[in-house]
């Protein structure tokens, strides 16, 4: 391999006339790891994978796949293999000659596996794109990429026309590439998704990185959301050390937040009747509300 | 009892009190430009020959020579037979009537396809169809959008017409009778839009239907006992219909109720189908044929194989004609030694020899072929606007070799194009036991193939540059050389300005040798063009 890195970009940038797509990206995929690449609609995700595939041009800035420069297309894509956000087939060819067609121009196929991914996303070969549904074509765009031998896999929003079934199969597919030393890049504005497969995740808003973090740390750097019930005073919570927004919901039950070690939260809790108490870990969907306030998220 | 009331809409929106009118308008939208261009093209090019037509009548020679021109078979057959020549009207109907009746109907049949089966078969009318609107309501008001169109443009000649002194009964004829053959032909096309799930299979046939009325009117034109056959084509009811001359009334009533019929079936068989389907169902499934699937430069010959067919059946079925009755005019000419030396004045040597008449028609052989690679790139173009370009970009094949794979396909298509027009042409001439050298007749087709270069260069000079004018870009040197050296010709234009259209560098094959300077001149300019396409190619952005 030529590079520790799967995809690396330094400051990349895309610009339509005023609008800034993308601005100054800098960014680097390890490989063999599984790299979530989050944002809400427009945020810019599609112009990066548009910028990393050499189908657009950076205005600025540069990008690699490991290590050969994202123009050079005819190498850099020997290395990888891709799943559009919104998959268009030739509508004359079925899905066989499709995937006929990707294979004989691709980087190599596993046939055997292939043909065991067709089965398990129960695809249908023999119709013409044209009949295809929305989830078929990304099936179609799917089998073809997970088939491929490429050390790289990127995939944008690939199971937004999938049902939960497919998605099913779809992570399996997903932590099979892992297995095999594979690195995969995954667009999604889908937060269940990237948290169940992706080690590592970026986030993007407004065409600008805001975060990159381990799934993990991600969730640590975050509240933890305390619910509890209690008999006779309430317990005095006001000057405890990570202790916010303290709510009462009801008669007799308390909610708050909870951010760094929960030791002396628990030691003032002790004192008081506490007779039930729940801790919820934040979903990423609450992340992404606190990254972007409740506006952005569509 | 309770009365179960609609859900009001939410307040504060507004709701079109006829949805429709937001269909048509969506219509309209889609066709402005075109539109626009066709109904000036026809107004100008009229205007354009009846402003001459003083100017060349006033020159005794000019006028002999223009009998000699109209004497001669490449531009009878282009043109259509010449009556009342001897006035503004009839002379301005005879030189271009045809083109314009062509040119509007070839229009209306992409329009209408596009904008209504291509939008159905993108999946736009999904959405479109998911309010209020009815599929039948859809196609009617897209279909009457066009069709406003064609009318404007009839209307627009007949105006231009009467403006510059033309007897009302004829210019009304006129114009009536080419608004009705586009409204004829968007009605075909829109019935091809029913019965076809696909654009492109929509879209071949309306244009076969249409070359099939072209070669109907010339039979009909050229064979005295088949005349008849014009009232079988609309282009043949036009020619009926003989505007300056007897204004006849009748073939464009004949015209108006083929149109009210087949417009008729086309609503009904809008009401009896799918959304996205068709009357022809599409195949649920078959087996997978992997022939030519191994490469970009196979798949791109794959791609053009089922179209080429098309064209060259078209172009094949005109060449077969042209061979057929080469001999029989030849003699004609052969036999009328004023009519051949005038024709020889006018610049159209030697049309008494089957080699000088086939050479006049080969030239023109390089609008159909030229044309081909400009739809050809236009295709191209539109497949990488509808994304499914998208996963053959994202494989290790460069630009250059993407582009580089359609370049040489379509030119490989050109050449077999005009080799098929060439062997029709000779197969022709041998069927009526004429003289004319297999190896003379592919020359002669092959001696356009310069011009045609220059028409695919500059189509994929804009798909590097400016991919949105590919088609036009592409149809400039072929179609626009031709155009500018006619309408040169008509004004008198100085001689740079008709050295600037390729045809007037062609040399007369197979009557003569090939102009190998001229050719090898066009051939480097289209060499050039195609090396800075490729330069653009590569640095643009796919449109996505």
């Amino acid at each position: 391999m030529n590079s520790d890195f799967a995809l690396r970009t330094a400051g990349l940038t895309k610009r339509y006339g005023r609008l800034t797509a993308l601005d100054d990206l800098t960014l680097e995929v390890c490989a063999g790891e599984v790299f979530g690449f989050l944002g809400p609609n427009g945020a810019g995700k599609s112009t990066t994978i548009r910028l990393l595939l050499g189908l657009a041009r950076p205005t600025a800035g540069q990008a690699w796949v490991f290590g050969v420069g994202a123009a050079d297309v005819a190498r850099a894509h020997r290395l990888l293999a891709y799943v559009p956000a919104d998959v268009a087939l030739w509508p004359q060819l079925t899905g066989a000659e499709i995937l006929h067609l990707q294979a004989s121009t691709g980087p190599g196929v596993d046939y055997a596996y292939q043909a065991e991914l067709v089965e398990r996303f129960e695809l249908d070969l023999s119709k013409p794109a044209r009949t295809y549904s929305t989830g078929n074509r990304q099936k179609v765009a799917l089998v073809a990429a997970f088939a491929t031998r490429a050390p790289l896999l990127v995939l944008d929003e690939p199971t937004s026309g999938l049902d939960p079934l497919m998605e099913r199969v779809f992570r399996t597919a997903v932590a099979a590439a892992r297995d095999r030393g594979q690195t995969v890049f995954l667009s999604s504005h889908q937060l269940a998704e990237v948290e169940a497969v992706c080690d590592r995740v970026a986030i993007l808003r407004a065409g600008r990185l805001i975060q990159v973090a381990p799934i993990g740390e991600l969730r640590g750097l975050h509240r933890s959301e305390v619910t509890l019930t209690y008999t006779g005073q309430p317990p005095n919570l006001d000057t405890i050390a990570g202790v916010q927004d303290v709510r009462q919901p009801g008669e007799g039950r308390l909610r708050f937040t909870l951010t760094g070690p929960p030791g002396p939260a628990l030691t003032a809790l002790a004192d008081a009747d506490i007779t039930a108490l729940a801790v919820r870990e934040p979903s990423l969907e609450e992340i992404f509300l606190d990254y972007y306030g409740t506006e952005a998220v569509r | 009892m309770t009365t179960v009331t609609a859900p009001a809409t939410t307040a504060g929106s507004s709701v079109p009190v006829v949805p429709g009118r937001a269909v048509t308008r969506l219509g309209v939208r889609q066709i402005r430009r075109g539109a626009l261009i066709v109904v000036a093209l026809a107004a100008g090019m009229t205007a354009l020959v009846a402003a001459t037509y003083d100017s060349i009548m006033a020159d005794p020679a000019a006028a002999g020579s223009l009998q000699a021109l109209a004497g001669n078979p490449a531009i009878r057959t282009l043109f259509g037979e010449p009556v009342a020549l001897d006035t503004t009207g009839g002379f301005t109907v005879w030189r271009v009537g045809t083109v314009i009746a062509v040119l509007l109907g070839v229009w209306a049949i992409l329009a209408t396809t596009r904008i209504t089966r291509g939008e159905e078969d993108a999946g736009r009318w999904d959405v479109l169809l998911s309010g209020r609107v009815t599929l039948r309501a859809a196609v009617i008001r897209h279909v009457a959008a066009v069709m406003t169109a064609t009318v404007a443009a009839g209307g627009a000649v007949s105006v231009v017409l009467l403006l510059v002194g033309a007897p009302s009964a004829g210019a009304l004829v006129h114009g009536a009778g080419v608004g009705l053959l586009g409204l004829y032909f968007v009605a075909v096309a829109a019935l091809a839009g029913q019965v076809f799930p696909a654009r492109a299979a929509a879209t071949g046939t309306a244009v076969a239907v249409l070359g099939v009325g072209l070669l109907l009117r010339m039979v009909g034109d050229g064979i005295i006992d088949l005349g008849w056959l014009r009232w079988l084509s609309p282009f043949g009811l036009l020619a009926l219909s003989s505007p300056f001359h007897q204004d006849r009334i009748l073939p464009l009533l004949v015209l108006l109720a083929a149109t009210a019929l087949v417009t008729a079936t086309a609503v009904g068989a809008a009401g009896h189908r799918d959304v996205r389907g068709g009357l022809v169902a599409t195949s649920s499934g078959r087996q997978a044929r992997l022939l030519l699937l191994g490469s970009v430069e196979a798949f791109a010959v794959r791609r053009l194989s089922r179209p080429w067919t098309g064209w060259a059946l078209g172009i094949g079925a005109y060449y077969l004609l042209i061979g057929a009755t080469a001999v029989s005019i030849t003699e004609f000419l052969a036999d009328n030694p004023a009519l051949a030396g005038e024709a020889a004045n006018a610049g159209f040597a030697e049309l008494g020899a089957v080699e000088g008449f086939t050479a006049t028609l080969f030239a023109i052989l390089a609008l159909p072929v030229g044309g081909f690679t400009a739809v050809r790139m236009g295709a191209f173009i539109t497949a990488e606007t509808d994304r499914q370009m998208t996963l053959l970009s994202a494989q290790p094949v460069s630009r250059l070799r993407l582009l580089g794979a359609e370049l040489l396909a379509t030119a490989a298509g050109a050449v077999a194009l005009a080799t098929v027009a060439g062997a029709l042409t000779w197969a022709g001439v041998a069927a009526v036991s004429g003289r004319l050298g297999l190896l003379a007749a592919a020359q002669g087709a092959w001696n356009i193939l310069p011009i045609v270069l220059l028409s695919l260069a500059a189509a994929a000079l804009a798909a590097g540059w400016a991919p949105r004018a590919t088609a036009v870009a592409g149809a400039l040197p072929a179609t626009g050389g031709f155009l500018l050296l006619v309408i040169g010709e008509s004004v008198d234009a100085p001689g740079w300005v008709r050295n600037l259209s390729p045809f007037a560098h062609l040399a007369p094959v197979p009557l003569h040798t090939v102009d190998w300077p001229a050719t090898l001149m066009m051939t480097g300019i289209a060499g050039a063009m195609i090396a800075a396409a490729m330069i653009g190619y590569q640095r643009r952005d796919l449109r996505s």
